[in-house]
Parts: C-alpha cells; structure tokens; sequence
C-alpha cells in the first residue's frame, strides 16, 4: 500500500489526466449537458427570452473573468507560487498518488474556506455576488463569475503551497475542484443515494446554496466534499423548494451590469456610509453590516 | 458552532491531510525508495560543451527527476549526498535531500537547492552550481 501511494509519477501522465477532466470536459460534459438542459426548458415551456440573455451574459462574464484569471494568474504561479515554494515551503513532496490526493481534498477545503469568506466579507460578496445574481440555476451559471473572484483563490492556495505540495500541481488541483463543481449547477438531477449525499457535494446541496429563501443563506460552500460543511457547522438540507438569485434582484442581462454590479453596490454604500473606519468595516465586516447609528437598508443579498 | 470549534476542526484537517503526505513520503525514502545512480567524483571529466544550447523541454530527458545519489570521496568529505531534481518550468533544481557516511549512516539535508540544469540533452548540460562558503553565497557555472 505504501508503495502504491508513494510510487513516483510522471507529471506528463499527471498533466494529461487533469487535462482530460479540466479543460476536455467542457466538451464532453458541460456542452452537451447546456443542450439537453436547453431541450429541457423547451419541453417545460420555461425557454424563454430572458432564460437566453442570462446564459449569454454568464458566457460573457466567464470571458472577461477569463482575461483577468490569465494576467493574474500567470503572475501568481510563475512569480508568486514558486518564490513561496522556494523560500516558505515544508520540504518539498514528490509527485505520487498520495501527494496528488491530498492536495486534491486540501485544494477543496481551501475552496470552502475561500467561499465562506466571499460570502461573509463584503468585499468578497462585491465579486461574488455576481455569480448569484442569475434567478436561472443551470451549467451556464457556473461560468457566472465576478471581476475579482480569482483573487482570494490565490490567497487561500499558498498555504498549501507552503506545506510543500508542487505550485502546478495545486493549481490543477484548483481547477479540478472547480470543474467538478459546474457539473452541479442543474436542476436535472434530483436526489442521488444517502452514502452520496452524505459525502460528495452534489446538485441538490449546490441548489440550496443558490437559493435565496432565507434558511439557504450562506450554507453549503463546498466544492467536491459536503463533509467540510458537516463538519464546520453551514450544512441545509434541500426541503423548501429553491428559489433562485439574490435578495435585491439585479434584474438585467446586460453583461457590463451583471459583471459590476456588485463592486458598484459596495461603491453606492461606501459613499452612505460615514466615517473613514466604518468605510474601512464596510470591506471586511459581513455584505449586511451597517454601523449601528444607521438605519439604513441593508445591501446584503445571499443567495 | 463556536468559533474555536471551527478553528480547531480546520486545523486538524489540514494537519492529517498535509501529515499524510509527508508521512508516506518520510516512510517510502525510510525504506529507500530511491532512484540509485553512482557518481563519483574521481570518475568526473570535464564534460565536453555542447556547441548549441538545447532546452530541456525535450521529454525524455525527465528522467532526471527523482531520487539520485552521488558518492564524494575527497580529502574534504567521503560519503554520498541524494540529491532531489525537480522540473519546474523548463530547468531541473536539485535539492539536497539526504546526507551519508561512509558507514552508511544517514541525515535529513536542509533541501537547498544546490544545482540548477538549465540544458540538458541527454548526455551533456549546462546549468549552475550554487554553494555557500563563510556565509557567502556563490554561483557557479558549471
């Protein structure tokens, strides 16, 4: 067993199989499930106009977020990474079963963390929110991203560079992660079997992450595992049908609206707000924090 | 849930995930699992430099990742050090991994990077040499 875990692998054999789930997968996975996810909208009489401009502003979002990802992330791994992984690192690990698991599930549990915090920080939910603000819960909604959501995943990866796991090999662990959770954004699939749903997050947990009734807020962050969510206290059941999208609607599908709504919003409270610290609080304090000597609404819209 | 309980339960998990990794990997070179490979440095020549600079992007030289091991018998130290080479981006690091004696008793190395190969065809390479003496840090190119 221990030799099996710790054989020595190829990183050309390790980059092809991530290859074939991370970046393959949009074509033999999300597409041809967008389309029967399409045919199904057409069979419920739930195609419509609106459905349409939303999945085209959420492709549209995914394209812009894209070119930010690149210029920050070719920064991050070819200067940032490898300098922490120099001069911070445990001793480096080898390149073998074990290694590739493990930072596989802790790439997952710095997602849950990641996600937690976009959620309860508001300048997290600025970017994040974007990604919520589709009242549609199909594949495209994966691709929905705010300008700034791939930031703090840089942020939450380095201490895992710093434990000694290989910077490439965490950042296809990251992708992995993501990959696999866009294949939960679908109404298609209902409950899966209790051994599953207790473990694994799946579509039904990742509905009620989507939903803006008030007992799905902030719950289920998971990527791969709902065991994290179990663990630290976030996990809701799916029982009260899901209504989806924020609890201020963005009502637009005009892709620039969509993409910056959220950091406009955190821009229109910061100026309600008075006084240089709460401004400061406004960044770091929970999207429904105000100072306690104004009354006003709330910006806060969980979904 | 309480706050401390949330920080405690991260931190435990993060401790068994990333101490399994290192446990197998301490176990597996405990029971020496090593890539061997006999260099000594009486049999060193002056290798002949390639006229043309070749990357190493060419797969078949990731051979050279691994475990290798290289016995020292000068005046200064007799024994053998296993280095650690890793490909990250297009050039080979090696790490110090593992001091031994002649007796063959062995000590954990610091992994400082020693040598990096920025060519390498197969059979000749080019790189540097990093070694530190009176605290002063010196590259060599070798």
């Amino acid at each position: 067993m221990l030799e099996l875990l710790s054989k020595k692998l190829d990183w050309v054999d390790v980059q092809y199989w991530f290859h074939i789930f991370n970046d393959l997968s949009l074509f033999y996975i999300i597409l041809p499930f967008f389309v029967l996810e399409l045919i199904r909208y057409a069979y419920l009489k739930r195609l419509n106009k609106d459905l349409i401009l939303d999945s085209i502003a959420n492709v549209i979002t995914f394209g812009a977020f894209f070119v930010i990802e690149i210029l920050l992330g070719l920064l991050a791994v070819t200067k940032v990474y490898f300098w922490i992984y120099h001069n911070f690192s445990l001793p480096h690990l080898d390149l073998n079963w074990i290694t590739i698991i493990t930072c596989i599930l802790l790439a997952d549990f710095a997602y849950y963390w990641e996600h937690r915090m976009m959620h309860r920080v508001g300048i997290g939910w600025a970017t994040h929110t974007v990604h919520h603000s589709s009242t549609h819960f199909n594949i495209s909604v994966a691709y929905r991203f705010g300008p700034l959501d791939g930031i703090s995943a840089i942020l939450f990866s380095l201490p895992i560079v710093m434990l000694g796991f290989d910077p490439l090999l965490v950042l296809l662990s990251e992708v992995f992660v993501l990959a696999f959770q866009a294949l939960l954004h679908t109404e298609i699939i209902g409950k899966l079997t209790k051994p599953v749903e207790y473990i694994f997050n799946t579509p039904s947990h990742h509905r009620v992450h989507h939903g803006s009734n008030r007992q799905y807020w902030d719950k289920n962050y998971a990527g791969i595992l709902i065991i994290w969510d179990r663990m630290l206290g976030t996990f809701e059941p799916e029982v009260e049908e899901v209504r989806y999208g924020i609890s201020e609607p963005l009502q637009s599908n005009n892709p620039i609206k969509v993409f910056l709504h959220g950091i406009s919003r955190l821009f229109r409270k910061l100026k309600k707000v008075d006084g240089f610290k709460n401004k400061l609080l406004v960044f770091i304090k929970p999207p429904d924090w105000m100072p306690k000597n104004q009354d006003l609404v709330n910006a806060k819209s969980d979904g | 849930m309480k706050n401390s309980i949330v920080v405690f339960r991260s931190l435990a998990i993060l401790v068994i995930l990333a101490g399994a990794a290192h446990l197998v990997s301490y176990a597996s070179s405990k029971q020496g699992i090593i890539q061997e490979s006999k260099v000594s440095t009486d049999a060193y020549t002056n290798p002949k430099s390639s006229k043309e600079e070749i990357p190493n992007e060419i797969p078949e030289t990731d051979y050279l990742e691994g475990n290798w091991k290289v016995n020292y018998s000068t005046e200064g130290f007799k024994g053998a050090v296993v280095y650690s080479i890793k490909k990250e981006g297009e050039a080979f690091h090696a790490y110090t991994y593992q001091y031994q004696d002649e007796q063959g008793n062995s000590e954990e190395a610091d992994g400082a990077k020693t040598v990096t190969i920025n060519t390498f065809d197969g059979t000749t390479g080019k790189g540097i040499y990093t070694m530190k003496y009176e605290q002063e840090l010196y590259e060599i190119d070798c």
